[in-house]
């Protein structure tokens, strides 16, 4: 029992680092925008497909597949930005974005079907059948250990380039604070930019990583995108800590959900979390700082 | 019409009697900070009632405790008779009750006319099945709501600008519109916070004319202002307000003798 | 009085229509085609629930969605009790959120819905059989274009009444500014209530015609992505005007068919255009006919103009 327990706990981490990958690129563009990045789901699904190419296609090593995953989301990252979410800026309107980058989804959603097909990639690590023991029983392929340290390794960084780096400084500033940002001398769509091609990096990152646990289908990072849309609420909208807890928490649900209940309800249960979440608290656990001046 | 006698914090009950709104020891707090403290307000039926205190004294935390907007954190408010506590903002319009706001808060995307006849929400005279089949009384009410919502635009001096979409009119202009989509509701207490703000001279004593005008109508102002000069032309009563609390209430002319008062606005 | 003579126009307009609709299955005798337009019916009542909920009063789509395919009415007006307190981008999600939650309950509830097999042959609506007339069977195409489209008109008539009434700028002030609405006595949780139902009660009407007239019913992926080409409808049409989304049906419903030759490129389509629409005419067609039709009168006034000099 105590076996199972453990186990589910690891699956459930595994998942969580990689929500936690696609989810913090959502919240951090919430925060220096406070928009959503709807296509972001496909910057996960390209950079899964860019490794599948560079690993199969061209024979190319699984580990450098991940940076190049890195480098495509990134690349698609400053498209998306460049082309929608500067030119609407000026708009003012909360909702045009998102409904833009709907259908920038829709569109590459259906681009990619029509290339690569309905039929699942099979997407083979060679490192997802190396096995490695653990302690009561437990185990943990080398793929998902992987996962796990390149997730870490990467947030790692992320957190030291937002404290020690001016930039990085300035992003945290402006999440936080949005209008004292203009007063730190930073130029917006400098800032704007970087934090698109950051979160979107991560996203091809994650995706590359997903591609060998999921089904690898055009539709692969919607299945993902959503869940990191209840994880960024969960954790509160724009908020990086509050993300990277919420992202590990909703591996876990989905985890022990998928062992103890049944299997179809574990989007129910994560869902059901965030309604009654919102039904609570209805701007987020961390209450966005946004007072009313009337 | 002016309260005999000066009316102190301790003095003020909301009995009613001879006071038209009675507010009795209010408090309004937000997070760590108490923006009305122990706020206790005796306004009589007509004239102009102003509250005036300097920057974040509490004045529009105050107004948006009488009109609902915020509910206080303790004490009572009543309304010809009428207990105001829990009740929310919308349900007080219909007991009389209008206002207007410091930041202004057109609806931008609608005309000049849609704005005043949106605020004639409360006035409407159609059987619920004509909403959809428009008849006779529909047609009845909607010529009464555009003949009244001009009248109004001729009031405040925009009726040429009736047809052009709220965001395009220049500030003053907007200050009017705010003015004359509060008179839609009919309201016997009419609240305005800060209407001159960012006018200009001619625009103020526009303004001062038209408050003039409703007052002698028998309408009861409360005006919050920043203004002194505003206040001291058309105020019968003056409350002051410093850093959430009462300072002083009396005539303008008492006012402006005080010496607390002056020294609040002197910043000393 | 100019708007007596618009309103008489608009009128016209109506009567014009009706009898366009009544012709329609005269003049096209190609049941695919027949097919096509009955979707477009649908299509077009959906639309139109869709843009009262979405945008006359800034509500995000997805609840909309959900509300109008799954339930109707009242199931639409108890959850919006829950919708009201959110706000702008949590309301999004909170919709996503709900959709994903109906769409697995469906799927689970096997009892009820059959999983993922679907229910099969539904049936269309009963025959009408008049004393003295011919039995009207719904089995027919041309019968069941006229039941749906005389729908969409009746229920494009009532609502185009509806936002023409006072209630019109009552849902608008809402959109525009909350506090400020509820200044002027309107109850803004009440109003948001009444048209989640209102708009939830035509999709819900609309869900059901499709559902007799395609002849089943799968809690299928399929039904999210449906909802993002009613979505593209609405926004290809004009959003916040009643006739733009009826414009935006008929547009995507019939474009892609005459595109077929391309290979399936609907939904790239309905990509491309929702994005392009958004990025250079966020009015839709509404807004460019509206354009089109202001050039025309500088146009004819310029060469008055230049006649009288």
């Amino acid at each position: 029992m105590l076996t199972v327990v453990l186990q589910q706990g690891i699956n459930g981490i595994v998942f969580g680092s990689l929500y936690v990958l696609v989810a913090l690129g959502l919240t951090l563009i919430y925060g220096v925008l406070v928009q959503i990045n709807f296509a972001h789901a496909d910057v996960v699904t390209i950079g899964a497909f860019a490794a599948y190419f560079f690993t199969f296609a061209f024979g190319g090593n699984y580990l450098i597949s991940i940076g190049i995953a890195l480098m495509a989301g990134a690349a698609l990252g400053w498209l998306v930005n460049a082309a929608i979410f500067a030119p609407l800026r000026e708009r003012g309107n909360e909702l045009l974005p998102l409904i833009a980058t709907i259908g920038v989804s829709i569109l590459l959603q259906n681009a990619m079907l029509l290339w690569f097909g309905p039929i699942p990639y099979a997407f083979d690590s060679p490192y997802s059948n190396k096995v490695i023991r653990l302690w009561g029983g437990t185990f943990i392929t080398l793929q998902n250990l992987i996962i796990v340290v390149v997730s870490a390794l990467t947030i790692a960084l992320l957190y030291a380039f937002m404290k020690f780096t001016f930039m990085g400084k300035a992003l945290r500033a402006v999440s936080q604070d949005r209008e004292t940002a203009g007063l730190m001398g930073v130029n917006p769509n400098q800032l704007i930019m970087l934090t698109f091609v950051i979160a979107s990096a991560l996203a091809g990152m994650g995706g590359a990583m997903l591609g060998p646990i999921l089904v690898l289908t055009p539709f692969a990072g919607t299945t993902v995108i959503v869940k990191a849309f209840a994880i960024v609420i969960i954790g509160g909208f724009g908020n990086v800590e509050g993300t990277i807890i919420a992202g590990l928490v909703v591996g876990l649900i989905e985890s022990y959900t998928t062992q103890f209940v049944n299997p179809g309800l574990t989007d129910i249960v994560v869902f059901t979390l965030l309604l009654l979440m919102l039904a609570l608290r209805p701007t987020g656990l961390i209450a966005e700082k946004r007072e009313e001046n009337v | 019409m002016i309260a005999s006698g000066p009316a102190t914090a301790a003095q003020a009950r909301p009995t009613g009697a001879g006071a038209f709104f009675c507010g009795a020891g209010l408090h309004k707090r937000f997070g760590g900070v108490q923006a009305v403290r122990d706020i206790s307000l005796t306004v009589p039926r007509g004239g102009v009632f102003a509250i005036i205190g300097p920057n974040g004294a509490g004045k529009s935390t105050l107004l948006n405790l009488m009109s609902g907007l915020y509910q206080p954190d303790a004490g009572r408010m009543i309304f010809d008779g009428v207990d105001l506590v829990g009740l929310p903002a919308h349900k007080r319009v219909r007991l009389g009750l209008g206002r207007t706001f410091q930041k202004i808060r057109l609806f931008k995307q609608l005309s000049v006319l849609g704005n005043v006849i949106a605020a004639f929400h409360i006035h409407h005279d159609i059987p619920a099945w004509q909403y959809v089949i428009h008849g006779a009384a529909f047609e009845r009410d909607h010529a009464r709501c555009r003949a009244e919502a001009i009248k109004l635009l001729d009031f405040v001096g925009l009726e040429a600008r009736a047809s052009v979409l709220a965001a395009s009119l220049a500030y003053g202009e907007q200050r009017m519109l705010e003015l004359a989509r509060a008179l839609a509701t009919s309201p016997r207490l009419l609240m305005l916070d800060e209407p001159a703000a960012g006018l200009n001279a001619a625009d103020v004593e526009r303004l001062v004319e038209r408050i003039r005008i409703l007052r002698k109508r028998g309408m009861t102002i409360i005006v919050v202002e920043h203004n002194m000069d505003l206040v001291m032309k058309i105020a019968d009563r003056v409350l002051v307000m410093d850093y959430g609390q009462y300072l002083f209430e009396g005539t303008p002319l008492e006012v402006q003798a005080n010496s607390a008062v002056i020294a609040a606005y002197l910043g000393a | 009085m100019p708007t007596d003579r618009v309103r008489i126009s608009r009128r016209g307009w109506f009567l014009v229509v009706a009898v366009i609709i009544a012709l329609l299955p005269f003049v096209i005798q190609d049941s695919y085609w027949r097919t096509n337009l009955i979707v477009c019916a649908i299509n077009i009542m959906l639309a139109i629930g869709l843009d009262l909920l979405v945008m006359k009063l800034g509500v995000p789509f997805w609840m909309a969605f959900v509300f109008g395919m799954v339930l109707s009415g009242a199931a639409g007006m108890a959850l919006s009790i829950f919708a009201v307190r959110l706000r702008g981008h949590y309301l999004a999600i909170a919709s996503l959120g709900f959709a994903v939650i109906v769409h697995q309950v469906l799927l689970n509830w096997i009892s009820l819905t059959q999983g993922p097999l679907g229910i099969y042959a539904i049936k269309p609506p009963p025959d009408i059989a008049l004393p003295g007339l011919p039995v009207i069977s719904f089995g027919n195409t041309a019968n069941m274009f006229y039941l749906v489209a005389s729908f969409a008109f009746l229920f494009y008539l009532l609502l185009d009444q509806l936002v023409r009434s006072p209630i019109g700028e009552t849902l608008k002030a809402i959109r525009e500014d909350e506090i400020s609405a509820s200044a002027f006595g309107i109850n803004c949780t009440a109003w948001k209530v009444f048209a989640f139902g209102i708009g939830s009660a035509v999709a819900g009407a609309a869900g059901a015609f499709y559902a007799s007239f395609v002849g089943t019913l799968v809690p299928d992926a399929f039904i999210i992505t449906e909802s993002f080409t009613i979505l593209a409808m609405v926004i290809v049409g004009g959003m916040g005007t009643l006739i733009g989304p009826v414009w935006g049906a008929i547009l995507l419903t019939i474009l892609p068919e005459l595109l077929r030759g391309f290979g399936d490129l609907r939904l790239i389509l309905y990509g491309a255009a929702l994005t392009l629409v958004v990025l250079f005419m966020p009015g839709g067609i509404a807004q460019a006919a509206q354009m089109f039709r202001a050039r025309l009168g500088r146009l004819a006034t310029a060469t008055d103009a230049g006649m009288r000099q």
